[in-house]
């Protein structure tokens, strides 16, 4: 429970690497299907990257498209897809008391590489650039599409910006601010300046020369770091009380969340703040460690994250870790960053609704220093499966897990 | 329809695929759908197809016919 309320997730909407419904989403998970690929332009060396195949024909009109990123454009698609899977809940709340609660890492980054590539040519810069641009861009469009007049708020915390704007909207709900929010995150970064900062940050993964799908292997020996990926996920979040009124389908409970920061180093985990987040979620929702049977791990690929990860687990599940059943779906979809968090709950949450969980790809030789039970391959049916969680550990040292429990 | 007009015309369908045939060029840019950041992304793109520096003293103007009146001086000086 947050806060004494029952949080349930009623609607999802998804625009990701493997498309945007979410239950074939998830059946491409659990057949191993990785989504990634190469990706190159003249000046920027080949990169395996998983992006998403959106355009925004569906949801935007030429006339309205001016001044908005791509970010912004998957960001309403997802929000517009996860309020039709809620089916109709504007029909029975003040626009006012809806809010909007969006995680983005980097904003709109194609309008700002677009801006300075034309401004560093041309010496001028296409004049939306701003708004195309801005944080908050993703959730003001959303806002304007739903017709949102509640809090509108964009959050920023790197890889974990999606897990805290879920986990801040539920707490809205908890406290009465809002009846119903929207809750996710969106990234679009694939563009040539950034993925060049990110080759020279030296943590993406080494392609893969025979199969570049299988680039991104997380707790393999043999792993290299992580791919970037581009999407957008979007919950919607209401009282457990609220959706049974309007008779809607409860996908699982949001039963609690941790929030912990290492603040120790920008990049390099920390198993205590790991720990500590993983701690909260579990003492909030009232579990403990043996009535959770899947986490939807962080699991980036990195040499030391990975390790660092699974041993913050063993230590919160001490001997019940055996029943853990751990995987990263980021081998298939890529890292989202900002909205990794998002995509990996809407995941955490579909594997609680069809009692099935979704494998790590790519992971032939299990790191022994990893040391957790990783769904390897395919997916396994999971019948009793009654919470599970979603870790999103990010840069700058903050570390979110989200917990469900199964809708009853 | 002065050729500046029509160039216009073309302009504004292929950016907004708007039905330019129902467009009025004495009535505002607004009528059509196009608010002010529409309306910047144009004025962007006129200096892109005409070849011109699009002053910023006449981003204000609201119809068609006003835009064609400005783009045809500016581009009269380019030549000259």
């Amino acid at each position: 429970m947050i806060n004494g309320e029952r949080i349930v997730v009623s609607g999802i909407g998804v625009v990701g690497p493997h498309g945007d419904r979410p239950d074939a989403v998830f059946g491409e998970l659990m057949h191993g299907k990785s989504a990634i690929a190469l990706w190159g332009r003249d000046d920027v060396a080949p990169v395996a990257v998983a992006r998403s195949a959106f355009t925004p024909e569906r949801w935007f009109t030429k006339l309205q498209l001016p001044g908005v990123d791509r970010v912004s454009q998957m960001a309403v698609a997802a929000g517009e897809m996860a309020r039709a899977d809620a089916c109709c809940w504007l029909d029975s709340v003040e626009p006012e008391r809806v809010g909007v609660f969006v995680g983005s890492g980097m904003g709109g980054a194609t309008a700002l590489d677009d801006g300075y590539e034309t401004f560093r040519r041309h010496g001028r810069v296409p004049p939306l650039t701003v708004v195309a641009s801005m944080a908050n861009a993703p959730a003001a469009h959303m806002a304007m599409r739903i017709g949102a007049r509640g809090p509108v708020y964009t959050y920023s915390v790197a890889c974990a910006s999606a897990a805290v704007a879920i986990a801040e909207a539920s707490e809205a709900i908890a406290a009465g601010r809002v009846d119903l929010a929207i809750a996710g995150g969106v990234e679009s970064l694939i563009v040539p300046g950034v993925i060049r900062a990110w080759q020279a940050l030296q943590t993406m993964a080494t392609p893969d020369a025979d199969d570049p799908a299988s680039s991104c292997r997380p707790f393999d020996e043999t792993r290299s770091g992580f791919v970037l990926g581009d999407g957008a996920a979007m919950l919607v979040l209401e009282s457990q009380q609220r959706a049974y009124r309007r008779g809607a389908r409860a996908y699982a409970e949001l039963s609690g969340y941790g929030v912990s920061c290492d603040a120790s180093h920008m990049t390099k985990p920390d198993r205590e703040g790991q720990v500590r987040a993983l701690q909260q979620a579990l003492q909030r929702s009232a579990l403990v460690p043996a009535q959770v049977g899947y986490c939807n791990a962080h699991g980036t690929a990195t040499r030391v994250g990975d390790v660092v990860e699974c041993d913050a687990l063993r230590h919160v599940w001490g001997p019940d870790i055996a029943r853990l059943r751990v995987s990263s779906t980021k081998s298939m979809h890529g890292h989202l960053l900002g909205a990794a968090g998002a995509l990996e709950a809407a995941i955490t949450v579909l594997a609680l609704h069809r009692s099935q969980v979704p494998p790590t790809a790519s992971c032939d030789h299990p790191d022994p220093q990893c040391g957790v039970r990783v769904v390897r391959g395919q997916g396994e049916d999971a019948p009793s499966l009654e919470a599970a969680i979603s870790n999103s550990f990010a840069f700058g040292g903050t570390n979110v897990v989200l917990a469900f429990r199964r809708a009853h | 329809m002065s050729s500046t007009l029509t160039d216009l015309l073309d302009l504004i369908h292929q950016k907004f695929d708007i039905d330019t045939s129902a467009i009025d060029p004495d009535k505002p840019l607004e009528d059509y759908g196009l608010d002010s950041l529409s309306k910047a992304e144009l004025m962007f793109a006129i200096e892109d197809r005409f070849g011109i520096d699009y002053p910023e003293q006449y981003t204000a103007v609201a119809t068609l016919q006003e835009l064609a009146d400005v783009v045809t001086r500016l581009r009269a000086a380019t030549v000259a």
